[in-house]
């Protein structure tokens, strides 16, 4: 039961694709399944940064607003006559900039890292905002070679596979997992929690930016909405995929990959099933509270 | 090895004074006056205070939370629900007094559904109120298939539009959560609750009624902040709040009120409220854009962060 249990997320992500395959046969065809993986890069990305801070036990609420940030730059340069690659470069940048705020905010103010993302969201969308002039900014054309899923998918596994291998293979990933559980040991170590922290926080931002470059990939411009409630999505995908708020636990594949993935396929299939779009965050509501239900579940056994 | 921090006995740890928040509002609003024509008018307060009446409903109902140890997330969302609930009876032809009661009461029942999935099936309060936020968010969408609803009885308007009775509704509810706080036995189990869990289990606190009770009173309390702003706006409307949450969380921090749960007072979630409000309203005569307005709100919450976190030890 307990197997059964770790690997809810995965299963969840079989019954909705069974699901939706017999009720929309269209969804499993080829082209159906890559474009979900296609419109899934971005978030996978974006959540495969939150299960970071997840793990030493943190939230990163600006998610969202450091990727607007990072797209706002991208505009501007754009706009300006910048080639893209290196748009790209200070997206990443941006990102990891945004990031080091944050971890310097926790840090050296020791407050909680919900109160500084939450800052960080208020400053960081006011800052983007300010440079776009709320208004939106259409990017050339070549940006919308990055949605292509030829370039999106693995630029998406890419990020993916480098944090994965952070967490399992190095030891810093063991340490953040170990700060996640026991902060006060961690320190007692010797390790530096503070490196950890702008770990944390600095790979979390790249993923933003590099998220919010998928994302542009997609869309092509930067609208005042744009990143707005990705640091939820992001949240709910890793907690779907296993990572636990409280921090310790969490794996970006297959874990939140899945619960992205998951979470990307319920919308994609309400959408061929020509449901009623109002309802949708009902659903994927439903679903999340399933997996978390399910997860609990797991937890309490293993107590 | 260096000797662990001593603890302090809960009576022993700095508080902020009381009425630091409140000397800090005054001297924003002096130090602001000389640059911002008509902030101190009678207007303006007039305004102000107004503007101040469901922030703080809000911001108790979600103190009332925070001192249980949780969050309340989808404190917009339930009233999102409760404004269109209500307007969808009154339209019906029902008096004014049937849409507060049924207002009051979605709220309640969804907080009750938060809490008890929170109090019973034991999942954490943040991932619960945010898949509630996203659910009834979107519910109110779809029932109302983005429309806004009219049709609200005239005698409902001037609950929200006539000062005097929304500063009194928010009165009455600031005293009826101070009472409950301090001078009853919820209010007490609620502190030692979200103080320490386990202890006040073994205490034999009902810890799970008590949660769960928090989050119908926090409910309740959104659904009367939606009376004030449904009757503002004339309409039921399904986006209400939407952008608010933040502000409501941050108005919280403001205040002092500590996100680890087990202290906090009315009065902190007044004086963030206030704080949160005359900045807004000042920023906002100053003609600052919406956006450096956003940008200062997070400056404020960051500062304020850290001055609370200097006071108490860590």
């Amino acid at each position: 039961m307990n197997r059964l249990l770790t690997h809810a997320p995965l299963l969840l992500l079989v019954l909705t694709w069974t699901v939706l395959g017999i009720m929309q046969p269209a969804f499993l065809s080829g082209e159906s399944l890559l474009n979900l993986l296609r419109q899934s890069a971005s978030p996978i990305v974006a959540a495969t940064g939150m299960t970071v801070v997840l793990i030493i036990g943190g939230v990163d609420l600006s998610l969202g607003a450091a990727m607007f940030l990072a797209a706002a730059l991208a505009g501007k340069m754009a706009a300006a006559g910048q080639p893209m690659i290196s748009c790209a470069i200070v997206m990443l940048a941006a990102g990891a900039a945004f990031g080091a705020l944050n971890a310097a905010a926790v840090t050296l103010l020791r407050l909680p890292a919900f109160v500084v993302t939450l800052a960080m969201l208020f400053l960081g969308r006011g800052l983007a905002l300010e440079i776009t002039k709320t208004r939106a900014i259409n990017l050339p054309e070549e940006f919308l070679d990055l949605g292509r899923p030829a370039v999106a998918i693995p630029l998406a596994a890419l990020a993916v596979i480098l944090v994965q291998m952070m967490l399992s293979g190095m030891a810093a990933g063991r340490h953040l997992f170990a700060f996640g559980q026991n902060p006060v040991a961690v320190k007692n170590s010797g390790i530096s929690t503070e490196r950890l922290t702008f770990l944390t926080f600095v790979v979390c931002g790249i993923c933003a930016g590099l998220a919010a470059l998928l994302t542009l990939g997609q869309l092509g411009t930067v609208s005042p909405k744009f990143g707005e409630t990705r640091e939820f999505t992001a949240i709910a995908a890793a907690a779907l995929g296993g990572s636990s708020l409280f921090g310790g636990r969490g794996s970006v594949f297959p874990g939140t990959v899945v619960g992205a993935l998951l979470m990307q396929s319920i919308e994609s299939g309400l959408v061929m099933l020509n449901a009623n779009p109002y309802a949708y965050p009902m659903w994927i509501s439903a679903v999340l509270l399933a997996a978390v239900l399910l997860d609990s579940l797991r937890i309490r056994r293993v107590r | 090895m260096e000797t662990p921090a001593p603890v302090l006995r809960l009576s022993e740890r700095r508080e902020p004074p009381p009425w630091l928040i409140f000397v800090l509002t005054a001297a924003l609003l002096a130090g602001l006056a000389p640059v911002c024509d008509g902030l101190l008018g009678a207007r303006n307060l007039t305004n102000l205070c107004g503007n101040l009446a469901p922030l703080f409903i809000l911001a108790t109902a979600q103190a009332l939370v925070l001192i249980s140890g949780g969050i309340e997330l989808s404190l917009t969302s339930i009233m999102a629900v409760a404004s269109v609930a209500g307007a969808a009876v009154m339209r019906t032809g029902a008096p004014a007094a049937a849409g507060v009661i049924v207002m009051l009461g979605a709220g309640a029942v969804i907080g009750g559904l938060n809490g008890c999935i929170i109090a019973r099936l034991r999942l954490p309060p943040f991932m619960v109120t945010l898949i509630s936020m996203m659910f009834f968010a979107g519910a109110a969408v779809w029932a109302t298939e983005s429309k806004n609803i009219s049709g609200i009885a005239s005698a409902f308007l001037p609950l929200g539009k006539l000062l005097p009775a929304a500063a009194g509704m928010a009165l009455a509810a600031g005293v009826i959560v101070h009472v409950l706080l301090k001078h009853t036995m919820w209010g007490r189990s609620l502190r030692a609750v979200g103080y320490n869990p386990c202890a006040a289990g073994f205490a034999g606190l009902r810890t799970g009624s008590t949660v769960a009770t928090t989050y119908v009173l926090s409910g309740a309390l959104a659904g009367l902040a939606a009376v004030i702003y449904t009757a503002r706006l004339e309409t039921g409307s399904p986006v209400l709040g939407q952008r608010m949450m933040l502000d409501v969380v941050g108005a919280a921090v403001i205040g002092g009120i500590s996100l680890a749960g087990g202290r906090g007072q009315v009065w902190q979630a007044l004086g963030g409220a206030l704080f949160f409000t005359v900045l807004d309203n000042a920023l906002n005569l100053m003609g600052l854009s919406h956006f450096r307005i956003m940008m200062a709100k997070g400056a404020v919450i960051l500062a304020a962060a850290a001055l609370d976190a200097r006071r108490t030890l860590r």
